[in-house]
């Protein structure tokens, strides 16, 4: 059962992956184009999972949704990331005032969960999936910060970085050569978690009307289209609300697995 | 609601907006008449209904209480004929009558109206509603600097009123307009208790209710008017709840919340009200012609083969079935049909993909067009967007479509013009002349229209009638935009719930012949 | 612990000041916005500067800036130019609804999370604890407002035991007021709970592996009062740490939850400010989220000392 969770987690985002790579070649039907008289088909063929209420295919949106949903995780996190990682490395070697100068202005930002952040954004710039990806990035850079921080300064006090010291090699040449490789699978391991975070956000968006326009197939915006036939064929909700829910979760899974890989010790925590 | 109450208040900041507005901001309104009535003593959910008490579901809330200084349709659906009574009234066949003026003279020259008030009629504070009051009125918005710029283009051609004697009044106008009599069937014609000072805190109608609260962000609560002087209200408490998701106002409706939903905003879910026991939908027409506006200062759009091959292209009988579930009617010009002078236009330039793209070959547009589509953000306008990019991608058209809030919309196509197309809902009534105005956002005015809108509106009410049918023709051939549908009256009340005006005839929704079982 | 105390509030003065500043700086990115939203995008430069210079917006960053700050300290935040409403009524009359929404939420996550988490640590090994821990990880799965049009669904339409939205004040009609909470409520309570179960679960777990809980089981006592009597106080740092991030999340939840019921609180102040881009009122609600999330990370900190008096002194 210890791999059980990684494995799961692995084929969830593998599925998604391919969902989303595959929509780029072939879908079963046309994503946009709307079909007059199909509309709210209910599943069957050859429509698989039914139509929408524009008579649009729902298993070829959801397909496109995926890759979306993936575009959004990877630049909000990829944003993240770039940002949080090395703040969070400068902070970990260069401790003193860098360090908390870094950590406060980090604690700032973590007090304005993602959401918020992007509703801010969106008042401010209008809203679009660039802003919401935008957004969020910004809004997850000091989990990242921190998970960097907090494993630097581990590295930092290990022997062989001591010895690399001694040896003469510069901060950077540390950094680079051996406190990055060292800390990469923690970030790896919040990237994904960061991806799970990332989604839900996104789909909460794209819901409220903030994130991206309702032409373009999310799954958020899936959902949103599907409260106007709710009460008639409450299965259209489904799809893209499992969507949702099974790429969330496997990739809190896949982070999870990662991090009890990583460390058998925090098996247990978190 | 709020929402609305933002758009309407950038309206009012900017003149050149408000000049151009009311229509949108009927739009809005539409919206807005999603009135969902609920007969439950308390929003509790309990299914105890007490007669004298309804609740109605609306979509967009009033920002407050004062029609004449903000142009919101939110203001006038409630208060309109139910807390303020007008001297005219539009009936829901769209026929004019007598309200506060029991009968009216036209002079033979059509610039002199007559109007014999009721003598019965008084003000919920008591005060009698004479000749003095209606003229106070008439001043009193001719004197007010803040008055919308709506209302004062309409109050432009009275000349003067003068009191005849205490229930004659006499209105002089600059120039014969027929349309003048119908604006006096609305917010123009609302006759005030000249004694109150400020109407945004104290009601002062005359009609069968009155404000009792307004509940920011939630709903808006009238009373019955002990005093009224013609025959009762039916309820002892209307409240309209306001919802911004059309699917919790339903939700509502389902649970037995509300009595009624005043304009179902999601047709998709009619069904769900199928059932009779518990239901009764009413179903009618409004004057919500939903424009697919095109920008005649595009180089493209400016022809007219170009602008036939775009309506030939779009098959409007199954963009309604699509978008609005088949409800809705398929017009083809700026008329509704309850206006009088109303004909199906929809067979001109109807679908005919192959003609279209012959159209668009002579024009010079073989090789492929492409125009900015920017819509905002309401129901009925992002899936008739979606449909109409869709069928314009089959004749070689690329649409570049771009959603728009609200609140950007109106400064940037609605008054700035920067758009090639877009769709919105034109919910005034017989608002055809909108087309005349260069300026507006469509840049129409074709001189050849104008003359004819001209003399229909100065021409003698038969005639009258005959000349504003050519009007709308003439728009229909010319193509000066693409009509979708008519936005349906799709009324859902609670099976005990009888007397909802089939038709929206006007921007009220009008109370007085409403009563439960 | 006076020194202790004094530092931490320090930090919290000095991290409200920044995020202040950032909202500041984000809804005055671009110059004369709140001008060109009002005016339209068509409006001559001379308008747009009578208008700013009429709402103030021509002066320096900086001077706005401390004047936006001094009204918020004074409580004096403004009156929105779009709508002309003041902005300390608005929040004041929203406040309430998302108030009881977190609050009871949290408490409804904890009622549900705390059990369930105290069983899925004792049973680990078994199908109950995996069954509630699968369960856990589904509901973190789940979109909150997806989670909300289903109970709405199901308790409401179908069954119909429950309005589907809307509200009425506590003083106004007790029970209706109930009858109106209970579905965001629990909306929100579920799929928060579903993270706080985790968290349940790994301090129980840490707690089962100590000594003092081993000896009370060795000297005969039941797995659930050994528990009790030693488990709770020791895993209760650890969930109030937890419950200070569930409190934000909560916050933001309830923007969702407040859309999915038709409530009327701060959630869908924002929302409606956020559409219409109305950045006064904005500004001053994103400020006071903002404020209650930093406040109960204050609190959160603060608790430490009193809960576990090990930590006294110790903590930086």
């Amino acid at each position: 059962m210890k791999r059980l969770q990684l494995h799961i987690g692995l084929v969830l985002v593998l599925l998604v992956i391919l969902a989303g790579l595959l929509s780029l070649f072939w879908t079963p039907f046309d994503p946009i184009q709307v079909t007059s008289y199909n509309k709210l088909l209910a599943p069957g063929w050859p429509n698989l999972l039914g139509t929408d209420g524009m008579g649009i295919d729902i298993a070829s949106r959801l397909l496109v949704g995926a890759r979306y949903c993936l575009i959004v995780g990877v630049i909000s996190v990829g944003l993240a990331a770039l940002v949080g990682v090395p703040l969070g490395m400068l902070a970990g070697l260069r401790s003193g005032w860098v360090d908390e100068l870094v950590m406060r202005i980090s604690d700032v930002v973590y007090a304005f969960p993602a959401l918020l952040l992007a509703m801010l954004f969106a008042a401010a710039f209008g809203a679009s999936t660039m802003t919401a990806m935008t957004a969020i990035g910004i809004a997850t850079v000091p989990a990242f910060a921190r998970v960097a921080r907090a494993g630097t300064v581990q590295v930092a006090a290990s022997d062989f970085v001591l010895a690399a010291r001694a040896a003469g090699t510069s901060k950077w040449g540390i950094a680079v050569r051996h406190v990055f490789p060292n800390i990469a699978p923690l970030v790896g391991v919040q990237a994904s978690v960061g991806f799970a975070m990332a989604i839900l956000a996104e789909a909460a968006l794209s819901y409220l009307g903030l994130g991206t326009p309702r032409v373009t197939p999310t799954w958020g915006g899936m959902l949103r289209d599907a409260q106007d036939v709710w009460f008639i064929q409450p299965i259209q909700a489904l799809w893209p609300g499992m969507a949702i829910a099974l790429a969330v979760m496997g990739f809190n899974l896949l982070g999870d697995g990662l991090r009890d890989i990583l460390d058998p010790r925090l098996r247990e925590l978190k | 609601m709020s929402k609305t109450g933002g758009e309407l208040r950038i309206l009012s900041r900017s003149h050149k907006q408000l000049r151009t507005f009311k229509s949108i901001i009927a739009a809005a309104v539409v919206f807005s008449i999603g009135l969902t009535g609920c007969g439950t003593p308390t929003p509790s959910g309990s299914s105890t209904t007490t007669p004298n008490k309804l609740v109605i579901g609306a979509t967009l809330e009033p920002a407050n209480m004062d029609p004449f200084h903000n142009t919101a349709a939110s203001i006038p659906q409630v208060l309109l004929y139910n807390v303020y009574e007008t001297l005219v009234k539009l009936d829901s066949d769209g026929q004019l009558r007598g309200l506060l003026a029991r009968s009216w003279d036209v002079s033979p020259n059509r610039k002199e109206y007559t109007f014999f008030l009721d003598p019965a009629a008084k003000f919920a504070s008591g005060a009698p509603i004479d000749a003095n009051a209606v003229v106070a009125n008439i001043t009193r918005m001719q004197d007010d600097p803040r008055l919308t710029e709506t209302l004062r283009q309409q109050l432009e051609v009275v000349d003067s009123a003068v009191v005849v004697d205490a229930t004659h009044v006499r209105i002089e106008l600059k120039r014969p307009s027929m349309m003048w009599l119908y604006e006096m069937s609305s917010t123009l014609g609302m006759i005030v208790d000249p004694t109150v000072t400020d109407i945004t805190t104290q009601s002062a109608g005359s009609g069968p209710y009155v404000v009792k609260a307004h509940r920011k962000g939630q709903s808006v609560i009238l009373e019955k008017n002990e005093a009224y002087w013609d025959t009762p209200a039916r309820f002892d408490e209307v409240t309209f709840r306001y919802y911004d998701d059309p699917n919790a106002m339903n939700a509502s409706m389902l649970t037995g919340d509300l009595d009624i939903i005043s304009n179902l905003q999601a047709p998709d879910a009619l069904p769900q009200f199928s059932d009779t026991q518990r239901f009764t939908v009413t179903k009618g027409t409004t004057n919500g012609e939903i424009v697919l506006g095109l920008n005649h200062h595009n180089e493209a759009l400016a022809k007219l083969e170009v602008r036939q091959a775009l309506t030939k292209a779009i098959d409007k009988n199954a963009l309604l079935d699509t978008v609005w579930n088949g409800q809705g009617t398929v017009i083809g010009s700026m008329s509704v049909p309850t206006d009088p002078w109303y004909e199906d236009l929809s067979h001109v330039n109807s679908y005919d993909p192959e003609g279209a793209k012959a159209l668009l070959k002579a024009a010079g547009y073989e090789t492929g067009l492409k125009l900015r589509f920017r819509v905002p953000v309401v129901p009925y306008a992002l899936k008739s967007a979606q449909f109409v990019a869709s069928q314009l991608r089959d004749i070689g058209v690329e649409t570049v479509v771009e959603e728009l809030e609200f609140s950007r919309w109106i400064p940037e196509v609605l008054t700035n013009g920067d758009y090639d197309m877009t769709i919105v809902a034109h919910v005034e009534a017989r608002d055809l002349g909108k087309f005349a105005d260069e300026n507006y956002y469509w840049h129409y005015g074709a001189p050849e229209f104008v003359r004819l809108y001209n003399d229909a509106d100065q021409a003698e009410s038969a005639q009258s009638v005959v000349f504003m049918r050519d009007a709308a023709r003439f728009l229909a051939d010319d193509a000066a935009a693409i009509w979708l549908f008519v936005l349906p009256s799709l009324i859902v009340t609670k099976a005990n719930v009888i007397g909802v005006p089939e038709n929206m005839t006007s921007l009220s929704f009008d109370l007085t012949s409403v009563t439960s079982r | 612990m006076i020194v202790q105390i004094g530092k931490k509030v320090g930090v919290f003065a000095l991290s409200l000041l920044g995020a202040s500043i950032l909202i500041f700086l984000i809804t005055n990115a671009l110059p004369g916005s709140v001008a060109y939203v009002i005016l339209g995008t068509d409006a001559t430069p001379e308008a747009v500067a009578v208008l700013e210079a009429q709402l103030g917006l021509d002066r320096p960053l900086p001077i706005q800036y401390l004047e936006w700050i001094w009204g918020v300290l004074s409580g004096h935040l403004g009156v929105s130019p779009l709508s002309g409403d003041h902005v300390a009524d608005l929040l004041s009359e929203r406040v309430g609804i998302t108030a009881w929404l977190v609050v009871l939420g949290i408490l409804g996550s904890i009622l549900i999370a705390l059990p369930l988490g105290m069983i899925a640590a004792l049973r680990r090994t078994k199908w109950s604890g995996f069954v509630i821990s699968s369960l856990a990880q589904v509901g973190m799965s789940i979109p909150v407002f997806w989670g909300g049009i289903i109970l709405a669904l199901v308790f409401a339409v179908l069954l119909r035991w429950l309005p589907a939205n809307g509200y009425v004040p506590l003083l106004e009609d007790p029970l209706a007021w109930l009858r109106h909470m209970i579905l965001p409520v629990t909306t929100l309570a579920l799929v928060q709970s579903a993270v706080l179960i985790r968290y349940v679960r790994s301090a129980f777990i840490e707690v089962l592996n100590e000594d003092y809980y081993r000896t009370a089981r060795a000297i005969g006592w039941t797995p659930l009062r050994a528990l009790f009597r030693h488990g709770v106080r020791n895993a209760a740092i650890a969930l109030v740490t937890v419950i200070g991030l569930q409190l934000s999340s909560s916050l933001v939840g309830a923007i969702v939850v407040e859309k999915v019921f038709n409530l009327h609180g701060l959630g869908r102040l924002l929302l409606d400010k956020v559409s219409e881009r109305d950045l006064v009122v904005v500004q001053s609600t994103v400020m006071l989220l903002v404020l209650a999330v930093l406040l109960i990370n204050l609190l959160v900190d603060l608790s430490y000392a009193v809960i576990d008096p090990r930590q006294r002194g110790k903590r930086k």
